[in-house]
Protein backbone atom coordinates (compact mmCIF):
# COMPACT_ATOMS: atom_id res chain seq x y z
CA UNK A 1 0.00 0.00 0.00
CA UNK A 2 1.38 3.42 -0.96
CA UNK A 3 1.40 5.78 2.00
CA UNK A 4 2.36 9.41 1.32
CA UNK A 5 5.62 10.46 2.97
CA UNK A 6 3.74 13.21 4.80
CA UNK A 7 1.73 10.58 6.72
CA UNK A 8 4.72 8.26 7.22
CA UNK A 9 6.63 11.06 8.93
CA UNK A 10 3.88 11.99 11.40
CA UNK A 11 1.49 9.02 11.57
CA UNK A 12 0.06 9.87 15.00
CA UNK A 13 -0.93 13.38 13.90
CA UNK A 14 -2.83 12.01 10.92
CA UNK A 15 -4.47 9.30 13.02
CA UNK A 16 -5.62 12.05 15.38
CA UNK A 17 -6.94 14.07 12.41
CA UNK A 18 -8.82 10.99 11.19
CA UNK A 19 -10.26 10.60 14.69
CA UNK A 20 -11.48 14.25 14.63
CA UNK A 21 -13.20 13.62 11.28
CA UNK A 22 -14.74 10.37 12.51
CA UNK A 23 -16.14 11.96 15.69
CA UNK A 24 -17.52 14.84 13.59
CA UNK A 25 -19.24 12.42 11.21
CA UNK A 26 -20.76 10.32 14.01
CA UNK A 27 -22.04 13.37 15.90
CA UNK A 28 -23.47 14.89 12.70
CA UNK A 29 -25.39 11.74 11.80
CA UNK A 30 -26.71 11.45 15.37
CA UNK A 31 -27.92 15.06 15.22
CA UNK A 32 -30.47 13.89 12.62
CA UNK A 33 -32.58 16.75 11.33
CA UNK A 34 -31.73 19.10 14.18
CA UNK A 35 -30.12 21.86 12.14
CA UNK A 36 -29.04 23.80 15.24
CA UNK A 37 -26.94 20.88 16.52
CA UNK A 38 -25.65 20.11 13.01
CA UNK A 39 -24.47 23.69 12.68
CA UNK A 40 -22.64 23.50 16.02
CA UNK A 41 -20.94 20.27 14.92
CA UNK A 42 -19.75 21.88 11.65
CA UNK A 43 -18.35 24.86 13.60
CA UNK A 44 -16.65 22.46 16.06
CA UNK A 45 -15.17 20.30 13.29
CA UNK A 46 -13.85 23.29 11.33
CA UNK A 47 -12.32 24.81 14.48
CA UNK A 48 -10.73 21.46 15.40
CA UNK A 49 -9.27 21.12 11.88
CA UNK A 50 -7.85 24.63 12.08
CA UNK A 51 -6.26 23.99 15.52
CA UNK A 52 -4.91 20.64 14.33
CA UNK A 53 -3.18 22.47 11.46
CA UNK A 54 -1.56 24.97 13.87
CA UNK A 55 -0.12 22.16 16.00
CA UNK A 56 0.87 20.08 12.95
CA UNK A 57 2.78 22.89 11.26
CA UNK A 58 4.25 24.20 14.51
CA UNK A 59 5.77 20.77 15.14
CA UNK A 60 6.97 20.63 11.53
CA UNK A 61 8.58 24.04 11.99
CA UNK A 62 6.81 25.75 9.08
CA UNK A 63 3.97 27.60 10.77
CA UNK A 64 3.83 30.65 8.50
CA UNK A 65 1.06 33.20 8.09
CA UNK A 66 0.27 32.04 4.54
CA UNK A 67 -0.28 28.47 5.81
CA UNK A 68 -2.51 29.70 8.66
CA UNK A 69 -4.58 31.73 6.17
CA UNK A 70 -4.82 28.73 3.83
CA UNK A 71 -6.33 26.53 6.57
CA UNK A 72 -8.56 29.35 7.78
CA UNK A 73 -10.03 29.84 4.29
CA UNK A 74 -10.60 26.09 3.79
CA UNK A 75 -12.30 25.82 7.22
CA UNK A 76 -14.48 28.89 6.56
CA UNK A 77 -15.41 27.58 3.11
CA UNK A 78 -16.63 24.33 4.72
CA UNK A 79 -18.77 26.29 7.18
CA UNK A 80 -20.12 28.66 4.49
CA UNK A 81 -20.98 25.82 2.11
CA UNK A 82 -23.14 24.01 4.67
CA UNK A 83 -24.58 27.13 6.28
CA UNK A 84 -25.82 28.67 3.04
CA UNK A 85 -26.90 25.42 1.41
CA UNK A 86 -28.85 23.84 4.24
CA UNK A 87 -29.20 25.64 7.55
CA UNK B 1 -1.97 30.02 -23.26
CA UNK B 2 -1.52 26.34 -22.29
CA UNK B 3 1.15 27.28 -19.75
CA UNK B 4 -1.05 30.04 -18.38
CA UNK B 5 -3.85 27.59 -17.53
CA UNK B 6 -1.57 24.80 -16.30
CA UNK B 7 -0.23 27.30 -13.80
CA UNK B 8 -3.62 27.29 -12.08
CA UNK B 9 -4.03 23.53 -11.84
CA UNK B 10 -0.66 21.80 -11.96
CA UNK B 11 2.22 22.24 -9.50
CA UNK B 12 5.40 23.19 -11.38
CA UNK B 13 8.51 25.26 -10.99
CA UNK B 14 6.81 28.41 -12.30
CA UNK B 15 4.20 28.40 -9.52
CA UNK B 16 6.66 27.30 -6.85
CA UNK B 17 5.31 23.72 -7.03
CA UNK B 18 1.84 24.65 -5.82
CA UNK B 19 -1.19 24.98 -8.15
CA UNK B 20 -2.14 28.66 -8.14
CA UNK B 21 -5.79 27.87 -7.28
CA UNK B 22 -4.60 26.45 -3.94
CA UNK B 23 -2.64 29.54 -2.97
CA UNK B 24 -4.27 31.58 -0.17
CA UNK B 25 -5.08 34.63 -2.32
CA UNK B 26 -6.82 32.52 -4.97
CA UNK B 27 -8.71 30.47 -2.36
CA UNK B 28 -9.77 33.77 -0.82
CA UNK B 29 -11.06 34.95 -4.21
CA UNK B 30 -13.04 31.71 -4.73
CA UNK B 31 -14.64 31.83 -1.27
CA UNK B 32 -15.28 35.57 -1.72
CA UNK B 33 -17.03 34.84 -5.04
CA UNK B 34 -19.19 32.23 -3.29
CA UNK B 35 -20.11 34.64 -0.47
CA UNK B 36 -20.90 37.38 -3.03
CA UNK B 37 -23.31 35.01 -4.77
CA UNK B 38 -25.01 34.28 -1.44
CA UNK B 39 -25.47 38.02 -0.89
CA UNK B 40 -27.04 38.35 -4.35
CA UNK B 41 -29.42 35.44 -3.62
CA UNK B 42 -30.38 36.98 -0.27
CA UNK B 43 -30.88 40.38 -1.90
CA UNK B 44 -33.13 38.94 -4.62
CA UNK B 45 -35.14 37.04 -1.95
CA UNK B 46 -35.82 40.25 -0.05
CA UNK B 47 -36.15 42.69 -2.97
CA UNK B 48 -38.36 40.46 -5.14
CA UNK B 49 -40.19 38.13 -2.75
CA UNK B 50 -41.55 35.00 -4.42
CA UNK B 51 -39.03 34.76 -7.27
CA UNK B 52 -36.98 32.21 -5.38
CA UNK B 53 -38.73 29.36 -3.60
CA UNK B 54 -39.58 25.70 -3.26
CA UNK B 55 -42.21 23.72 -5.10
CA UNK B 56 -43.87 21.01 -3.03
CA UNK B 57 -46.07 17.99 -3.68
CA UNK B 58 -47.17 17.66 -0.05
CA UNK B 59 -50.90 17.42 0.66
CA UNK B 60 -52.82 17.18 3.94
CA UNK B 61 -54.15 13.78 2.85
CA UNK B 62 -50.66 12.36 2.32
CA UNK B 63 -49.48 13.71 5.68
CA UNK B 64 -52.48 12.13 7.41
CA UNK B 65 -52.01 8.77 5.66
CA UNK B 66 -48.28 8.57 6.43
CA UNK B 67 -48.76 9.68 10.03
CA UNK B 68 -51.27 6.88 10.58
CA UNK B 69 -49.01 4.37 8.82
CA UNK B 70 -46.22 5.24 11.28
CA UNK B 71 -48.64 4.89 14.21
CA UNK B 72 -49.89 1.53 12.99
CA UNK B 73 -46.30 0.31 12.53
CA UNK B 74 -45.83 1.06 16.23
CA UNK B 75 -49.01 -0.70 17.30
CA UNK B 76 -51.02 2.49 17.91
CA UNK B 77 -54.55 3.41 16.89
CA UNK B 78 -54.74 5.70 13.83
CA UNK B 79 -55.59 9.33 14.51
CA UNK B 80 -58.97 10.56 13.42
CA UNK B 81 -59.12 13.54 11.12
CA UNK B 82 -60.81 16.60 12.63
CA UNK B 83 -61.70 19.52 10.37
CA UNK B 84 -61.76 21.96 13.30
CA UNK B 85 -58.20 21.00 14.24
CA UNK B 86 -57.21 21.42 10.60
CA UNK B 87 -58.65 24.90 10.72
CA UNK B 88 -56.48 25.74 13.75
CA UNK B 89 -53.40 24.23 12.02
CA UNK B 90 -54.13 26.23 8.86
CA UNK B 91 -54.58 29.43 10.89
CA UNK B 92 -51.23 28.80 12.57
CA UNK B 93 -49.49 28.44 9.18
CA UNK B 94 -51.22 31.58 7.87
CA UNK B 95 -50.18 33.46 11.01
CA UNK B 96 -46.52 32.48 10.44
CA UNK B 97 -46.70 33.83 6.88
CA UNK B 98 -48.55 36.99 7.94
CA UNK B 99 -46.14 37.81 10.77
CA UNK B 100 -43.05 36.35 9.07
CA UNK B 101 -41.87 33.97 11.80
CA UNK B 102 -40.99 30.30 12.14
CA UNK B 103 -41.63 29.08 15.68
CA UNK B 104 -44.19 27.51 17.98
CA UNK B 105 -44.67 30.84 19.75
CA UNK B 106 -45.11 33.99 17.65
CA UNK B 107 -42.87 37.05 18.15
CA UNK B 108 -45.80 38.73 19.92
CA UNK B 109 -45.94 35.82 22.40
CA UNK B 110 -48.94 33.94 20.96
CA UNK B 111 -48.59 30.25 21.92
CA UNK B 112 -49.87 27.45 19.65
CA UNK B 113 -52.73 26.76 22.07
CA UNK B 114 -54.37 30.09 21.14
CA UNK B 115 -55.13 28.68 17.69
CA UNK B 116 -57.01 25.77 19.29
CA UNK B 117 -59.01 28.30 21.32
CA UNK B 118 -59.69 30.46 18.24
CA UNK B 119 -61.57 27.59 16.60
CA UNK B 120 -63.28 26.71 19.88
CA UNK B 121 -61.62 23.30 20.24
CA UNK B 122 -61.41 22.27 23.89
CA UNK B 123 -58.73 19.70 24.57
CA UNK B 124 -57.40 17.66 27.45
CA UNK B 125 -54.01 17.23 25.77
CA UNK B 126 -52.56 18.85 22.63
CA UNK B 127 -49.37 19.11 20.58
CA UNK B 128 -47.94 20.80 17.49
CA UNK B 129 -45.42 19.79 14.81
CA UNK B 130 -44.07 22.27 12.26
CA UNK B 131 -42.18 21.76 8.99
CA UNK B 132 -41.09 23.89 6.05
CA UNK B 133 -39.27 23.64 2.71
CA UNK B 134 -39.90 19.93 2.17
CA UNK B 135 -40.58 18.74 -1.36
CA UNK B 136 -42.26 15.42 -0.56
CA UNK B 137 -44.22 13.85 2.28
CA UNK B 138 -41.82 10.90 2.72
CA UNK B 139 -38.90 13.18 3.63
CA UNK B 140 -41.13 15.25 5.88
CA UNK B 141 -42.40 12.27 7.89
CA UNK B 142 -38.89 10.79 8.01
CA UNK B 143 -37.55 14.06 9.45
CA UNK B 144 -40.25 14.12 12.13
CA UNK B 145 -39.67 10.45 12.97
CA UNK B 146 -35.92 11.10 13.35
CA UNK B 147 -36.48 13.89 15.85
CA UNK B 148 -37.32 12.55 19.34
CA UNK B 149 -39.70 15.40 20.26
CA UNK B 150 -41.63 15.29 16.96
CA UNK B 151 -41.68 11.50 17.05
CA UNK B 152 -43.20 11.70 20.54
CA UNK B 153 -46.07 13.75 19.12
CA UNK B 154 -46.62 11.44 16.15
CA UNK B 155 -46.58 8.31 18.31
CA UNK B 156 -48.33 9.66 21.39
CA UNK B 157 -51.12 7.30 22.43
CA UNK B 158 -52.81 10.11 24.37
CA UNK B 159 -53.84 11.82 21.12
CA UNK B 160 -57.03 10.76 19.38
CA UNK B 161 -57.42 13.41 16.70
CA UNK B 162 -55.33 15.31 14.19
CA UNK B 163 -55.68 18.41 12.04
CA UNK B 164 -53.26 19.31 9.25
CA UNK B 165 -52.56 22.64 7.63
CA UNK B 166 -50.59 22.71 4.36
CA UNK B 167 -50.26 26.31 3.24
CA UNK B 168 -48.15 27.99 0.56
CA UNK B 169 -46.84 31.50 0.96
CA UNK B 170 -43.78 33.73 1.20
CA UNK B 171 -41.66 33.48 4.33
CA UNK B 172 -38.52 35.59 4.64
CA UNK B 173 -38.86 36.56 0.97
CA UNK B 174 -38.86 32.94 -0.19
CA UNK B 175 -41.83 31.03 -1.57
CA UNK B 176 -42.39 27.91 0.52
CA UNK B 177 -44.86 25.39 1.92
CA UNK B 178 -45.53 25.27 5.65
CA UNK B 179 -46.93 22.10 7.18
CA UNK B 180 -48.57 22.26 10.60
CA UNK B 181 -49.87 19.23 12.50
CA UNK B 182 -52.19 19.83 15.46
CA UNK B 183 -52.71 16.81 17.69
CA UNK B 184 -55.27 16.67 20.48
CA UNK B 185 -57.76 14.72 22.48
CA UNK B 186 -61.03 16.59 23.03
CA UNK B 187 -61.94 17.50 26.59
CA UNK B 188 -65.53 16.56 25.94
CA UNK B 189 -65.72 13.94 23.23
CA UNK B 190 -69.53 14.24 22.92
CA UNK B 191 -69.40 18.02 22.42
CA UNK B 192 -66.88 17.79 19.60
CA UNK B 193 -68.27 14.63 18.02
CA UNK B 194 -70.01 16.63 15.27
CA UNK B 195 -66.64 17.82 13.97
CA UNK B 196 -65.09 14.39 13.93
CA UNK B 197 -64.51 12.71 10.59
CA UNK B 198 -63.57 9.18 11.50
CA UNK B 199 -63.00 7.90 8.00
CA UNK B 200 -60.24 8.95 5.65
CA UNK B 201 -59.94 10.34 3.00
CA UNK B 202 -60.18 13.95 4.10
CA UNK B 203 -63.54 15.55 3.16
CA UNK B 204 -63.63 17.01 -0.34
CA UNK B 205 -64.09 20.59 0.79
CA UNK B 206 -60.76 20.47 2.63
CA UNK B 207 -58.73 18.34 0.25
CA UNK B 208 -59.95 20.24 -2.79
CA UNK B 209 -58.79 23.53 -1.35
CA UNK B 210 -55.40 22.22 -0.30
CA UNK B 211 -54.77 19.99 -3.28
CA UNK B 212 -55.81 22.64 -5.78
CA UNK B 213 -53.42 25.06 -4.15
CA UNK B 214 -50.59 22.56 -4.06
CA UNK B 215 -51.17 21.36 -7.61
CA UNK B 216 -51.21 24.86 -9.01
CA UNK B 217 -48.03 25.69 -7.12
CA UNK B 218 -46.23 22.51 -8.14
CA UNK B 219 -46.79 23.36 -11.80
CA UNK B 220 -44.79 26.54 -11.30
CA UNK B 221 -41.07 25.83 -11.18
CA UNK B 222 -39.39 28.03 -8.63
CA UNK B 223 -35.69 28.55 -8.44
CA UNK B 224 -34.80 27.21 -5.00
CA UNK B 225 -32.29 29.51 -3.26
CA UNK B 226 -30.82 26.57 -1.36
CA UNK B 227 -30.40 24.59 -4.59
CA UNK B 228 -28.76 27.58 -6.25
CA UNK B 229 -26.37 27.99 -3.28
CA UNK B 230 -25.64 24.28 -3.36
CA UNK B 231 -24.84 24.24 -7.11
CA UNK B 232 -22.48 27.25 -6.95
CA UNK B 233 -20.87 25.86 -3.79
CA UNK B 234 -20.40 22.41 -5.31
CA UNK B 235 -18.75 23.83 -8.46
CA UNK B 236 -16.17 25.69 -6.33
CA UNK B 237 -15.87 22.69 -4.00
CA UNK B 238 -15.22 20.28 -6.91
CA UNK B 239 -12.66 22.63 -8.44
CA UNK B 240 -10.69 22.82 -5.17
CA UNK B 241 -10.85 19.09 -4.43
CA UNK B 242 -9.85 18.05 -7.99
CA UNK B 243 -6.85 20.41 -7.96
CA UNK B 244 -5.92 19.14 -4.47
CA UNK B 245 -5.88 15.57 -5.80
CA UNK B 246 -3.75 16.57 -8.82
CA UNK B 247 -1.44 18.57 -6.57
CA UNK B 248 -1.11 15.75 -4.03
CA UNK B 249 -0.47 13.14 -6.75
CA UNK B 250 2.22 15.13 -8.58
CA UNK B 251 4.09 16.18 -5.43
CA UNK B 252 3.95 12.59 -4.18
CA UNK B 253 5.27 11.22 -7.49
CA UNK B 254 8.03 13.83 -7.78
CA UNK B 255 8.76 13.75 -4.04
CA UNK B 256 8.58 17.55 -3.79
CA UNK B 257 8.97 19.24 -0.39
CA UNK B 258 7.08 22.49 0.05
CA UNK B 259 6.03 24.82 2.81
CA UNK B 260 2.28 24.69 2.21
CA UNK B 261 -0.82 23.32 3.89
CA UNK B 262 -1.36 19.56 3.88
CA UNK B 263 -3.21 18.49 0.72
CA UNK B 264 -4.18 15.23 2.46
CA UNK B 265 -5.66 17.18 5.39
CA UNK B 266 -7.60 19.51 3.06
CA UNK B 267 -8.93 16.58 1.01
CA UNK B 268 -10.01 14.77 4.20
CA UNK B 269 -11.75 17.84 5.60
CA UNK B 270 -13.54 18.64 2.34
CA UNK B 271 -14.65 15.01 1.92
CA UNK B 272 -16.20 15.11 5.42
CA UNK B 273 -18.03 18.32 4.42
CA UNK B 274 -19.19 16.53 1.22
CA UNK B 275 -20.56 13.63 3.32
CA UNK B 276 -22.42 16.14 5.51
CA UNK B 277 -23.91 17.70 2.37
CA UNK B 278 -24.99 14.34 1.00
CA UNK B 279 -26.58 13.38 4.30
CA UNK B 280 -28.32 16.68 5.01
CA UNK B 281 -31.74 16.72 3.42
CA UNK B 282 -34.05 19.50 2.38
CA UNK B 283 -36.50 21.02 4.75
CA UNK B 284 -36.60 22.04 8.39
CA UNK B 285 -38.75 21.01 11.33
CA UNK B 286 -39.65 22.73 14.57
Amino acid sequence: MIIPKEIKQKPLEYIFLGFIFLVGLILYFFAGFNSHNQRLIVYGLSASYFFWSLIHHYKRGDLHLSIVIEYLIIALFGIALLTFSFF
Amino acid sequence: MKYFWSNFFIPQEKNNHRASILKPYFLFLLVGFYLFNQSVIKFVSLAKPGILGYSSEITAQKVLDQTNIERQKNGLEPLQYNSVLSESATQKAQDMFANNYWAHTSPTGTPPWNFFKNVNYKYSVAGENLARDFYDTDSLIKAWMNSPTHRDNLLNNKYQEIGIGVVNGILGGVKTTLVVQHFATPLNTIATKTNLTPITPIPQSISETNNAQILSESQTKYLSPLLLSKIIGLIIFSLIIVVLFIDGFITFKKNIHRMTGSSIGHIGFLLVILLFMLYTQQGAIF
